[in-house]
């Protein structure tokens, strides 16, 4: 007995461990989210789709033999470049009108970015190699696998990143403004149209360093995209919509009930759990868990 | 007056060029329009002035299959051109309609409403999908032409649906191959069966089971997962848990298969595995590296398993680049069964294409003899393959007579053609 309860123990710590690592790309993609709709006040639909670009880029660049951390930055800078040109082209133009417009806007992006990189790159699944040179360690019979630990500290990273920008910056005071109030922003002479901008830019690298990471695991494919963006969607709405932190801790939150849910009750419901969770959330606290109740002012 | 005539008359004549001009102007519309047709080469005699057979293919040009379907279309494609340089069937050359199914049901039921509503069309290449075979039946016994199915699931030509015609060999006896190899041959006794939960994993995963119960065998485990799972740890923890020492999986995607063969390694499991024809795809090869080496697969395709498939798989391979495998291979021998069919009945009719192909005996394609019953399956052979450091190893093919062609017991149900060393 004693002996199960131990195996059941290390089971439970290696359900955690897979949980933790999946749910923080779930985080970082909910993250270009919740960017995305503060600064634009728009659901970007196509969020899944900039971690399927850049892991392409991502492969496009080792194709052309270049060492692993050049690709990488390569690839991350691309995407910026590619948020930029996102911006552009989806939602610059449509910028006046309402939310529901844009949204539309973005879908459509999605589609059409799928089948572009279907028709250049070809249908043919294909592997990365992990970011660190080993495969993983044993620690205490959990296995923790070398990609997973990378996603891990790659999220701490740019959630640091992300709170000292916002918090301790002149561009995240004005990030903030803009999403607060455009139009006030504006007087105040805040630059609004180049920060959405740079919204779109910065999201976009940072959707495409989830694909990079998550790549060596799930591979490199053109739907990689949509089965995350999916789960982080429900992570952004349970976190609490717009909500920084309600994205990281959603992602995680999503990430563990699913694996241990998985583990204990059943996995072909697996996917179940997270929009169960999310269910419950929008009955029994519809803002989300640290969203603030929005009232229509009269 | 006589003056006042003469500008008149002048008007009348130049009335009168005008409506010559426009008389030709016209004829050479109408000319023009003839010929449309016959630029765009669509319904009307080709050059040598025979009109083409046309055969419709429902394939995954997009959506999440889309690899698969661009082999299905090399095969089909790779087949064409060879019966037409060999002069065609009866004396006309054969046209591919190639319609999308977007890699999902209700696109698959679309493309075949379109397809079915072409009168020209004489026969279909259908999905190699079960699930979209099953959504589209309806569709297809609607448009009344024979149509040729990969989709594997043993139910599907027992719906009574007489254009079905089944390229492939059923999960049936995939599955009865998967548990004699491992009970009989690898001797090993406690099975976990690990399949995705769609109509192709589901349908494997009872096949299996009863198979396996014929043998004797209780399975320690039966676990099924969502097709897209990203995470097998609850999967490979349940295997590690039930000491299962052998997994025979019913798996539909390839990407599915490489993170699950990875877990499996990293976690310490080491069952022996043989699983159903995706493990012996390229993709999942290439995808999982050497977490698959020393696995077994159960294929209805192997480029070594006999003279129809060699030489395929060299044309394949000069044309393409590419490995061939069951996606190319099946589309490949289901146009020459259409063909075949079409040659043999001396019409394009539907009923007498139907016959054609029932009346097939013993015609040589790429997975076998085929040899079509009447529900519909052309097909009763399933190769065994070993991963050798990624090489696939052509191991033996199994050839089962049909349950209805013989009332012997069932172990004594098969012989082997082939025996290699293991």
């Amino acid at each position: 007995m004693i002996v199960g309860a131990g195996l059941d123990l290390t089971n439970n710590l290696q359900v955690l461990f897979q949980g933790l690592a999946l749910g923080s790309i779930y985080a970082l993609v909910a993250l270009g989210f919740v960017l995305i709709i503060r600064a634009a006040n728009v659901v970007n639909f196509a969020q899944g789709d900039f971690a399927m670009v850049g892991a392409y880029l991502m492969v496009a660049a080792l194709g052309a033999l270049m060492p692993y951390w050049l690709a990488f930055i390569i690839a991350i800078l691309a995407m910026g470049a590619f948020g930029w040109l996102f911006n552009i082209a989806v939602y610059y133009p449509l910028r006046h009108r309402s939310f529901l417009p844009v949204l539309i806007s973005t879908l459509g992006a999605s589609i059409f970015l799928q089948n572009l990189v279907l028709a250049i790159a070809g249908a043919q699944p294909r592997p990365l190699p992990k970011l660190l040179d080993f495969d993983g360690v044993l620690v205490a019979g959990v296995f923790l696998d070398s990609q997973y630990l990378a996603i891990l500290g790659c999220t701490a990273i740019c959630v640091l990143f992300q709170y000292f920008l916002f918090e301790h910056t002149l561009l995240g005071k004005q990030l903030q403004a803009t999403s607060q109030d455009k139009d006030m922003a504006r007087l105040l002479g805040i630059p609004v149209a180049l920060l959405i901008a740079l919204t779109f830019i910065y999201s976009a690298a940072l959707g495409g360093l989830a694909g990079i990471l998550v790549a060596p695991i799930l591979f490199v494919s053109i739907g990689m995209g949509s089965i995350i963006a999916l789960k982080a969607f429900a992570a952004t709405i349970v976190g609490g919509f717009g909500d920084v932190k309600g994205a990281i801790v959603g992602g995680l939150l999503i990430g563990i009930v699913e694996s241990f849910a998985a583990f204990h009750i059943s996995v072909p419901y697996k996917d179940a759990y997270a929009f169960l969770m999310l269910f419950f959330i929008l009955i029994f606290r519809p803002q989300g868990l640290f969203g603030e109740k929005i009232s229509e002012k009269a | 007056m006589a003056l006042n005539n003469f500008p008149m008359r002048k008007q009348v004549l130049a009335v009168s060029i005008n409506i010559e001009c426009m008389q030709k102007t016209r004829r050479s519309m109408m000319l023009w329009l003839l010929a449309l047709p016959l630029l765009i080469g669509i319904g009307v005699p080709d050059a040598h002035g025979v009109e083409p057979i046309k055969i419709g293919l429902v394939s995954e040009i997009t959506g999440a299959n889309a690899e698969a379907g661009s082999y299905t279309i090399n095969g089909t494609k790779l087949a064409i051109d060879m019966i037409n340089k060999n002069g065609g069937v009866l004396g006309r050359p054969l046209e591919l309609v190639i319609e999308d199914n977007q890699s999902t049901n209700p696109g698959t039921v679309l493309a075949f409403s379109k397809l079915g509503g072409d009168k020209t069309i004489v026969a279909i290449i259908g999905p190699i999908r079960s699930t979209q075979v099953q959504a589209a039946s309806p569709a297809i016994a609607k448009a009344g032409i024979p149509v040729m199915i990969g989709g594997t699931d043993p139910s599907l030509t027992k719906v009574n649906n007489p254009w079905l015609f089944r390229c492939r060999p059923n999960d049936s006896f995939s599955s009865r191959v998967l548990a004699d190899f491992g009970v009989n041959n690898l001797k090993l006794k406690k099975w976990a069966i690990v399949h995705s939960t769609d109509t192709f994993g589901s349908g494997g995963k009872k096949a299996l089971e009863d198979e396996l119960k014929a043998l004797g065998v209780t399975p320690v485990l039966v676990q099924g997962y969502t097709n897209n799972s990203q995470d097998f740890t609850p999967v490979v923890l349940a295997i590690k848990k039930s000491g299962a020492e052998v997994i025979g999986s019913y798996m539909t995607n390839s990407t599915d298969l490489g993170i699950l063969a990875k877990q499996l390694r990293q976690l310490g499991v080491s069952a022996t595995w043989i699983g159903s024809a995706t493990i012996t795809t390229d993709t999942a090869i290439k995808l999982a590296g050497d977490a698959l080496h020393g696995t077994y697969g159960i294929a209805d395709f192997s480029a070594d398993a006999n003279d129809t498939a060699k030489s395929f798989a060299a044309a394949y391979r000069a044309r393409y680049k590419l490995e061939p495998d069951v996606y190319s291979g099946w589309a490949y021998d289901a146009t020459h069964v259409i063909a075949q069919a079409i040659t043999a009945s001396k019409s394009t009719r539907a009923e007498d294409i139907r016959k054609g192909i029932l009346g097939l005996r013993n015609f040589k394609g790429v997975e076998g003899n085929f040899n079509f019953d009447e529900s519909g399956d052309g097909l009763s052979g399933y190769n065994v393959l070993r991963n050798d450091k990624g090489k696939l190893v052509f191991m033996k093919h199994i050839e089962f007579k049909r349950r209805n062609a013989s009332s012997q017991a069932s172990d004594h149900l098969f012989k082997e053609h082939a025996q290699l060393p293991s």
